[in-house]
């Protein structure tokens, strides 16, 4: 599972490497140990900030070379001024934020453009897993039963995009991952991409 | 972005050592150092101890930097007989987080200190007396700028890291300000780039104990008089802004002072707040006609015992002198803003604040970090959740040692 899991982190990965600018300013949300940016840093040398909320993510960061800060991240941001960062990155986070409308205000404010990924709650398997089985949806980002989970706000590609266009944000880029996500899908999103990955702009 | 697995191996590590017999060393000047007030002196000492070794490279030094009433003396031991080490030997040592095996690691008691650095209570060479208060009143930035003076001679090209917590915590940002490229690394821990109020409020109130004891004497008094009751005092009251209601509660909760044999006398130096002959609050008689308002409590016994055995190592005026430099640190008024005073930093920079710390807060260590990052710097800021108190960056935590240590390393 877990070897199984690292290949599938690799892809989200790479995409969101592919879109950021070679010394970017780079801040992640949600930054956990550090492992995106530490792999932004190797490849794309970025100037790279995370926010967590919890310390030993912060140290294991800290033990990477990387800066990361520890607290919240709406009051982070709040705390910067506009376009200090070239980028802001809220991947596999996005549905555990209170407010997620605001927080990718905030980070538009603070950056030119922020990368979102998330989990597609209108997969097909998502979809079965809830009108066949009656269960909440589990994969390989969400690995934990409800019990055991923190709070989560599912949100769909169709959710998410007309969110896009009532706020007016332009989608600058976009790429959808199959149900195994290795491949990129582009037939069908809503019901046949397992996650999606966005880049934002005012 | 989440992730569950932390991908980095950590190695196996030695067993952590001790640093053993160390000796304080004095460096010596005779060149007159103008404080930033405009007075001088004719020259000044500062008393160091050193654990391990410089490198042929000479970049592998770390200065520690210690708080109001600490001192030199922070790893190891000077004799076999010490029944305590030095105040930060639970960081510093062989393969400690601070580790002496890499690093060669510098501590100095600072100016102004009374545990063998110049101060209010060394010679002045001019007058053949005790300086007193004719000693120039000093800054954290006095403190740092002497400190260079003694690296300097010492062969130290660059910092590997500054280290210090609450005052040294003050010294380790005005290290990063003031010799930007010298300093690599920074951590400072429980700490504020501003005295706040409530900080020199309590500091006040140490003051006035001091100065209103007539024992003071405008700061003329022999070197072992002066105001102890006072010092006492002031040191009974600042030891409760290191604690907290929890740890005190678990301490002490409202344990009783147990009274000892109804034949022996209340000693009336004890009430006084004089010396007592023994550090023990025993021998205290419940019904004496004093009893209401003499030791009950343990808590109150602590205090006493730590008022006690203070005046015993420190000296009144370099507490006022210390705890005036404490309150006029102020980087943001200094420099304009914050972020003004950090724009030439270029140090690495690690901010810890711990949860239960209320004389400097976390929002103060985390107003250093994002001034920090508002003036473009690489900085991280971590917080401990301790119900500890001020005095939690001292505790032992295998959580701030893998932070320091992955700091570090």
């Amino acid at each position: 599972m877990a070897k199984h899991s690292t290949i599938k982190r690799s892809v989200d990965m790479q995409i969101i490497a592919d879109w950021v600018e070679p010394g970017a300013r780079v801040l992640d949300l949600g930054c956990g140990r550090g492992v995106l940016l530490d792999y932004l840093v190797q490849t794309k040398d970025v100037h790279a900030v995370g926010v967590d909320l919890d310390f030993d993510k912060i140290s294991a960061c800290v033990r990477r070379g990387l800066t990361a800060y520890q607290g919240d991240m709406m009051a982070l941001m709040r705390a910067l001024p506009e376009n200090h960062f070239d980028r802001v990155i809220c991947s596999r986070t996005l549905e555990e934020l209170p407010d997620p409308g605001a927080i990718i205000e905030q980070a538009l404010r603070i950056g030119k453009t922020i990368t979102v990924g998330f989990v597609n709650h209108g997969y097909w398997k998502n979809r079965a897993a809830a009108f066949f089985l009656g269960r909440k949806p589990r994969n390989a980002v969400y690995t934990t039963a409800w019990f055991e989970s923190r709070p989560t706000n599912p949100a769909s590609i169709a959710d998410f995009e007309d969110f896009c266009a009532l706020r007016k944000l332009k989608i600058a880029r976009r790429a959808h991952l199959g149900g195994d996500w290795k491949t990129t899908s582009s037939l069908l999103p809503n019901l046949l991409a397992g996650y999606a990955l966005y880049d934002l702009t005012r | 972005m989440n992730d569950a697995d932390d991908d980095l191996n950590v190695p196996i590590r030695s067993e952590p050592g001790e640093v053993g017999l160390v000796e304080p060393r004095d460096f010596v000047t005779t060149e007159p150092f103008v404080f930033d007030n405009g007075q001088s002196i004719p020259g000044f000492t500062l008393r160091y101890e050193t654990y391990g070794r410089l490198n042929a490279a000479h970049d592998n030094a770390i200065l520690i930097c210690h708080a109001l009433s600490g001192d030199h003396h922070c790893a190891g031991i000077h004799s076999l007989n010490d029944r305590k080490s030095g105040w930060w030997n639970n960081l510093i040592g062989p393969n400690k987080a601070v580790d002496t095996n890499k690093f060669f690691v510098l501590c100095c008691n600072v100016i102004g200190g009374c545990q063998g650095s110049s101060g209010p209570s060394s010679i002045d060479p001019r007058t053949g007396k005790a300086y007193g208060i004719t000693f120039p009143a000093v800054t954290i930035r006095d403190m740092v700028r002497t400190q260079k003076l003694w690296l300097d001679s010492l062969g130290v090209q660059s910092l590997y890291a500054v280290i210090g917590g609450s005052m040294g915590g003050m010294q380790v940002l005005q290290w990063a300000i003031e010799y930007p490229s010298f300093v690599k690394r920074a951590l400072a821990m429980a700490t504020t780039a501003r005295e706040g109020a409530q900080a020199i409020a309590f500091n006040e109130v140490g003051r006035q104990a001091i100065l209103q004891d007539p024992e003071w004497n405008h700061g003329d008094y022999p070197k072992s008089g002066g105001p102890r009751v006072g010092l006492a005092i002031a040191r009974m009251m600042a030891h409760i802004t290191y604690l907290s209601d929890a740890s005190m509660d678990r301490k002490f909760g409202r344990k009783a002072v147990r009274p000892k044999s109804p034949s022996s006398a209340p000693d009336p130096q004890v009430s006084g707040l004089k010396p007592p002959v023994s550090d023990s609050m025993e021998g205290i008689d419940p019904v004496a006609p004093a009893a209401t308002f003499d030791v009950r409590f343990e808590v109150e016994s602590y205090l006493r015992y730590q008022g006690q055995s203070f005046i015993n190592r420190f000296d009144a005026n370099s507490y006022l002198y210390i705890t005036r430099a404490l309150d006029q640190f102020d980087l943001a008024a200094t420099h304009g803003t914050l972020e003004q005073a950090f724009a030439e930093v270029q140090a690495a920079t690690l901010v810890v604040g711990f949860t239960s710390d209320w004389l400097f807060p976390p929002d103060q260590n985390r107003a250093i970090a994002l001034a920090l990052l508002r003036a473009g710097k690489r900085v991280s800021y971590a917080e401990l959740a301790t119900d500890l108190g001020h005095d939690s960056f001292l505790l032992e935590s295998p959580q701030l040692y893998e932070l320091v240590r992955g700091f570090l390393n």
